[in-house]
């Protein structure tokens, strides 16, 4: 068995298949065990900057980060490409093309697609200069809106070089949500979804092999637009439900109520392998992370995890830990996760992915880890969020900041000093992690104004974006 | 038809900076603020995000399409999307990226 076998009562039914891993030609790579093998370590990340909520008077933009530790350039944001107006929001980003299309011959993962997560502007940057990537195309709000959609969140490549894109909210920030699909030439095809199929939404993972998607649930846009409210939370507006696609016929055949310790399930994470049920889903607010697996032909959703709220002085009320992100890493061995509130990112072994195992944690920074994880240099104030692991499961890097509005309720620092992205050096046989002494990079230092960083992204794919045949 | 009246519109920062902003009762205090160079914030533009919220000091605002992002409470204390909002006397508002953190708190502490 390699790495990357399923770990469990799956059947591998491969007999018949016809994704052949010899006829690669397009991008990504054959297997998941493939991208740990092939890839070369990561030189250059890209990284959501945002000025979006403060007085800088300046538009988000993409940070590319140099994180070669042989680079005389090491830890810098060596270029930043502005987006074109501001008030954007720029949050989740994917790619054009990944694995799930390593057989389609003359595609390439060099676009990445940029939503506004407030403006509904949609932006596709070509990374051919990786050092220096420019915008090639601008989709505007009311393009997007004529679909009735809005707030795009996770950018995923589907097979064949079209891309999806969940929408949260319709076009006045309201519910249903939805999907919406670009071309391989940027341009909007329509809803991948019928109309109301939906209502909330929030991130997706398909797994084509299995003929599953299952997305999530966050909220109207404009109930967590503003900042959150815990009389929103008791009227129901919260999502607290999966959704289990059919991949092929589009619609939803079943929906999992998660219940009270499953409220706002946040990034969903199927394992990587493609014969693999199972997969991995942070309840944000609650602070669990649930398993689900299919089993007798449906999806079922355990809570795993449990996160317990910490007493601390100067709060009335026990601080949750908030989990924000996690991610599985190429091997499917581990599982990563943000207490952004807390301020702890923790290492999980999954191998037994229905009892995960504490392997390790680190603290950095929120309302409990050190003010200065990194000795001599700035404050940090947000905790861990989200996370990107180097394809060989051996450097763990992450950001500090959620959402902007978020961000002021729970961190007010986070916008004033800006947010610094940290790394940790894992050792996937020993299943530990320690944070490294020499990595930050400081978003706090910008000729605009301090920005807040989001997600993370490798040119050669990471383990949130990549997803096999 | 007669166009509408310009409006002397004050925009005031926490910082004690302050603005003088002549505004069309057709046209939203952002866009006017937006076409003197003035940097207020925004997202949406729709008035569904609230990032561009204001507070009006004197004055009367409407909004030209409902305030999706605010709840009453916020509008009983005389909060505003400038985004989607008109004039319709002269005013002065509190603005600048404060204003919207005002909006709701940490609920645990």
């Amino acid at each position: 068995m390699s790495d990357a076998d399923a770990p469990h009562d799956e059947h591998d039914d491969h007999a018949g298949h016809d994704h052949d891993h010899g006829d690669h030609a397009g991008p990504g790579y054959s297997t998941p065990q493939a991208a740990i093998e092939e890839s070369e370590r990561e030189q250059l990340a890209y990284v959501m900057g945002l000025y979006v909520g403060t007085d800088v008077d300046a538009p988000d933009f993409l940070g590319v980060v140099d994180v070669d530790p042989d680079s005389p350039t090491y830890c810098e944001i060596v270029d930043r490409v502005e987006m074109p107006n501001r008030g954007d929001e720029l949050h989740h980003f994917g790619w054009n093309a990944c694995s799930s299309s390593c057989h389609v011959e003359g595609l390439e993962r060099q676009h990445l697609v940029i939503p506004g997560q407030r403006s509904s502007r949609i932006h596709v940057v070509d990374t051919k200069d990786r050092r220096n990537p420019e915008i090639i195309e601008v989709i505007e709000p009311e393009e997007v809106f004529e679909y009735d959609l809005s707030a795009p969140h996770t950018v995923h490549c589907i097979p064949d070089g079209e891309i999806m894109l969940s929408m949260l909210g319709d076009a006045d920030g309201e519910l249903p949500g939805g999907f919406l699909l670009l071309n391989d030439d940027f341009e909007i095809e329509g809803r991948w979804d019928p109309p109301g199929e939906v209502e909330m939404n929030y991130d997706f993972w398909y797994q084509p092999r299995q003929n599953v998607m299952i997305s999530s649930e966050w909220a109207a846009p404009q109930t967590y637009y503003p900042g959150f409210d815990l009389d929103d939370v008791e009227a129901g507006k919260y999502g607290r439900k999966l959704h289990v696609w059919d991949w092929e016929e589009k619609e939803i055949r079943q929906t999992i109520d998660l219940g009270e310790e499953g409220m706002i399930p946040l990034e969903v994470r199927f394992l990587h392998s493609p014969v693999s049920t199972h997969g991995f889903v942070g309840a944000a607010l609650s602070s669990n992370v649930f398993h689900f697996y299919e089993q007798d032909g449906e999806y079922h959703a355990d809570k795993v995890i449990d996160v317990e709220p910490r007493e601390h002085d100067d709060w009335d009320m026990p601080v949750p830990g908030l989990v924000t992100d996690l991610l599985v890493s190429m091997d499917d061995r581990y599982l990563f996760f943000s207490n952004w509130l807390h301020g702890d990112v923790r290492m999980y072994d999954v191998s037994d992915p229905a009892n995960p195992r504490l392997a390790d944690r680190i603290w950095a920074g929120g309302n409990f880890g050190p003010r200065n994880p990194i000795e001599g240099e700035r404050d940090v104030f947000g905790g861990p969020q989200m996370l990107q692991l180097s394809l060989d499961g051996e450097r763990l890097y992450w950001t500090t900041s959620l959402f902007s509005t978020w961000d002021e309720q729970f961190y007010p620092e986070e916008g004033k000093q800006g947010s610094v992205m940290l790394k940790a050096d894992v050792n996937p046989r020993k299943g530990t992690m320690e944070l490294d002494q020499e990595f930050m990079v400081d978003f706090g230092d910008l000729p605009a104004g301090p920005a807040r960083a989001h997600e993370i992204r490798w040119p050669d794919g990471d383990c949130t974006s990549d997803v096999w045949m | 038809m007669t166009a509408p009246p310009d409006y002397a519109v004050t925009l005031e920062w926490e910082d004690g900076r302050t603005a003088d902003l002549s505004v069309a009762g057709d046209e939203t205090v952002l866009a006017a603020a937006e076409r003197e160079g003035l940097g207020l914030p925004f997202g949406c533009l729709t008035g569904a995000c609230a990032t561009c919220t204001g507070q009006v000091v004197a004055g009367d605002l409407v909004h030209r399409r409902e305030p999706r992002a605010l709840k009453p409470r916020h509008l009983d204390a005389e909060y505003v999307l400038l985004c989607i909002a008109v004039p319709r006397s002269d005013c002065r508002v509190r603005v600048g990226a404060a204003i919207q953190r005002e909006l709701v708190a940490n609920p645990w502490k």
